[in-house]
């Protein structure tokens, strides 16, 4: 009797042990890294609908907050520890490219079905510089102007198209309405922190002569974009006074609240404003300067990484984010624009006139340069020289010499 | 000569002691204080020497392939670099009005405490509040207390007409430190405040009546009681809180993140930018160890006593 339990019970051990080794070897774990602002996440959906119909590979998707996202996905790289596959935008690609962080995906895109259905220009968009492709995408926005309806009526005016009529618009609408010798409201929504050099992009890159190139900077043209900026809130005061500082939150939340009649973002925020704004919010694509026009095209990725235990399975699950039907799932909580044809079609997330205000503006879209540099100039060198600019510590001639600097020395 | 005799024969039977005792409860005290001590190597020394090795190299994270030895050079550009002494300025402005403004704001603390009134207990638990919040909530509440279109702090004082318009506290660079440094200090002064009230507590309260009698006012008792009574609780207390206000970048990243422009920089501060944001880890070391070297003197003072006090 005693021989028999002994022998049952290394029976069941070895069963039990062999079932916990054999579901480790077979059971692939992808980490995935990514960034909702939305509380409505719906990765898990995604992860359990992936994970059904690809049994063996188990998702471990990770939210990681956008604003220390490259810093924690650079130094995790390093460390070792890294995702195996993550949402990525483009101006990342150069430094992922150089840390031999990324893998390419040129075979898999070869004999993936869903290519074909992706829009037309994307994959032209966000290729490396020589032509390899690392980046899937998987969502994209543009930017455009957002203005209150109600106070352009009010103040007998229509959306400016050009720079001339956009410092009109933003002087007539920074106003005192309470009677107390203040402006209260503010033309404009600048945002002088991190991620606000679209706005000053709009107002500089747009002018002929503009750009990143050798002595582009550093033109005259270039110069009087940073000057108009900056006469804006030294000059006509149509920015509010935080302006310096002012991040995503303070210019949404500036807006919602009717401190500022117009700001720049895209239509990831559109859901928010009407619901606070109503029919008074609307959007046109932001004004021309200087002879041309820019906007900044907000693209989103994912990529496969080259430290990934398992790249088919790491492939596999960025292919299902960007196939139709989970990719509007998944730009249903991002509040961003899917990138397939089949989900474009059938679009009914976003109200008409914002999908119009970013249609209209796609022609006239552009990235920031593709090199490593631009993500100091995005980080650290755009965000001080135009906050020192703001406050009048610089000029704006020396504001564009130091990204001048950056790019060409 | 004879006074010499006990003292020898005292090291000599300490001498003997010392070899009786079972090697076991020799090697004791070392084994219970080696946890401590291995991970304090691996956690604070190791990256230490690190940062030290890092800084005499050129390396820039996004090129992991590329570490060059340098020697000195990230020093040397850190010397002739403006913004280190801007940061440095910074620091020290910092320093010197963060923590002696923690430590009046806690000393009157500590007095009205240690007075008799009802509900004492739960003023005292009260008090703390400040000090047991996470930097980063105190961070964002008092962002919102200084905002220039919401904030509480801009609207009473409009109310009260002490000032014509909002004033963009974060964004105005003649504000933007001193309002960081007030934060700081609402933060930092229940522990000046408990500190001081635990010395306080410690001094005999014959000596009061002592003095009472002799005539002392209140003043006099403070001078000459209170305040010796709490002199080594004070210097303590503040070499720690010059050593951790120094450090201390969090709330200056949540509140202005530097800005506006370099106006809120400080050297550790720039140091993390310049490592973590800018991925230049060889300068950013460089900025560290330029920093830890500066505030060593607070740091041998502080061991200096702190062992002083355990002998």
């Amino acid at each position: 009797m005693k021989t028999k339990l002994k022998s049952a019970a290394f029976a069941a051990a070895l069963m039990i042990g062999t079932a916990l080794t054999g579901g480790a070897a077979n059971a692939e774990t992808v980490d995935f890294w990514y960034h909702f602002d939305n509380p409505d996440n719906p990765m898990s959906d995604l992860v359990a609908k992936f994970e059904s119909a690809n049994p063996g590979i188990t998702i471990n998707a990770e939210n990681v907050p956008w604003n220390s996202y490259y810093d924690q996905l650079y130094t995790s790289i390093i460390a070792g520890n890294g995702p195996d596959a993550a949402l990525v935008k483009l101006n990342a690609l150069p430094r992922l490219i150089e840390m031999e962080a990324l893998e390419p995906i040129d075979a898999q895109l070869g004999s993936w079905d869903g290519k074909a259905d992706i829009l037309p220009n994307l994959f032209d968009l966000t290729a490396a510089a020589d032509g390899t492709h690392y980046l899937l995408p998987v969502q994209y926005v543009v930017l455009y102007l957002y203005y209150r309806t109600d106070m352009f009526e009010q103040a007998g005016l229509t959306p400016p198209t050009t720079c001339e009529e956009f410092r009109t618009a933003a002087k007539a609408l920074t106003r005192d309405t309470d009677g107390d010798g203040q402006p209260d409201v503010y033309g404009f929504g600048f945002r002088g922190g991190k991620g606000g050099h679209d706005h000053w992009a709009t107002f500089t890159l747009s002018r002929d002569g503009a750009g990143f190139g050798p002595g582009e900077m550093t033109s005259a043209a270039a110069v009087e974009g940073t000057q108009y900026v900056l006469d804006l809130f030294q000059k006509d005061h149509a920015f509010p006074p935080s302006a310096p500082n002012d991040g995503f939150k303070e210019i949404i939340g500036g807006f919602k609240a009717g401190t500022t009649a117009m700001t720049i973002h895209h239509i990831g925020s559109s859901k928010g404003m009407v619901e606070a704004l109503g029919d008074k919010v609307s959007a046109v694509p932001v004004p021309g300067c200087g002879g041309g026009h820019w906007t900044s095209f907000g693209d989103e990725s994912s990529a496969v990484f080259s430290s990934a235990k398992d790249k088919d399975a790491a492939w596999k699950w960025i292919s299902f984010l960007s196939s139709a039907g989970n990719n509007a799932e998944f730009n249903l909580a991002t509040g961003q624009l899917p990138v397939t044809l089949t989900d474009s079609k059938n679009w009914k997330n976003h109200e008409a006139r914002f999908v119009d205000a970013t249609v209209a503006s796609l022609p006239f879209a552009q990235l920031l340069p593709n090199v490593s540099e631009t993500a100091d100039f995005t980080n650290t060198v755009w965000p001080v020289s135009m906050q020192r600019a703001l406050i009048g510590e610089i000029s704006a001639t020396q504001m564009n010499a130091e990204i001048d600097t950056l790019y060409n020395k | 000569m004879p006074a010499a005799l006990p003292v020898n024969r005292g090291h000599l039977m300490t001498q003997t002691r010392a070899l009786t005792t079972p090697i076991g409860r020799r090697i004791l005290p070392y084994a219970m204080l080696s946890p401590a001590v291995v991970v304090t190597l691996v956690i604070v020394f190791l990256p230490m020497l690190q940062a030290m090795w890092m800084s005499l190299h050129d390396y820039v994270l996004f090129r992991p392939k590329s570490f060059d030895f340098v020697g000195l050079d990230n020093f040397s550009k850190a010397l002739a670099d403006p913004v280190f002494w801007i940061s440095l300025r910074h620091t020290v402005l910092w320093i010197a009005l963060t923590v002696p403004a923690q430590m009046l704001l806690g000393l009157i603390t500590a007095l009205l405490l240690n007075q008799q009134f009802p509900w004492r207990g739960l003023a005292r638990a009260l008090v703390i509040i400040p000090w047991a919040l996470p930097s980063v909530v105190i961070a964002l509440m008092w962002v919102w207390i200084y905002d220039s279109n919401f904030g509480v702090l801009n609207d009473f004082l409009l109310r009260l007409n002490l000032i014509s318009h909002s004033i963009p506290w974060l964004a105005d660079p003649d504000t933007a430190l001193y309002a960081i440094v007030l934060t700081l200090t609402w933060q930092g002064f229940p522990f000046f405040a408990v500190m001081i009230l635990a010395g306080m507590q410690a001094i005999p309260s014959s000596y009061y009546e002592a003095a009472a009698i002799d005539g002392a006012s209140s003043l006099r008792q403070f001078w000459h009681i209170t305040l010796p009574g709490i002199s080594g609780v004070l210097l303590t207390a503040t070499l720690l809180r010059v050593i951790w206000v120094a450090n201390s970048i969090d709330v200056i990243f949540v509140m202005t993140g530097g800005g506006p422009g370099y106006t809120t920089y400080t050297l550790p501060l720039y140091a993390f930018i310049k490592a973590r944001t800018g991925l230049d880890y060889g300068y950013g070391s460089a900025l560290a160890v330029c920093f830890t070297i500066l505030l060593l003197g607070f740091v041998i003072l502080y061991l200096r006593r702190a062992g002083k006090n355990i002998g």
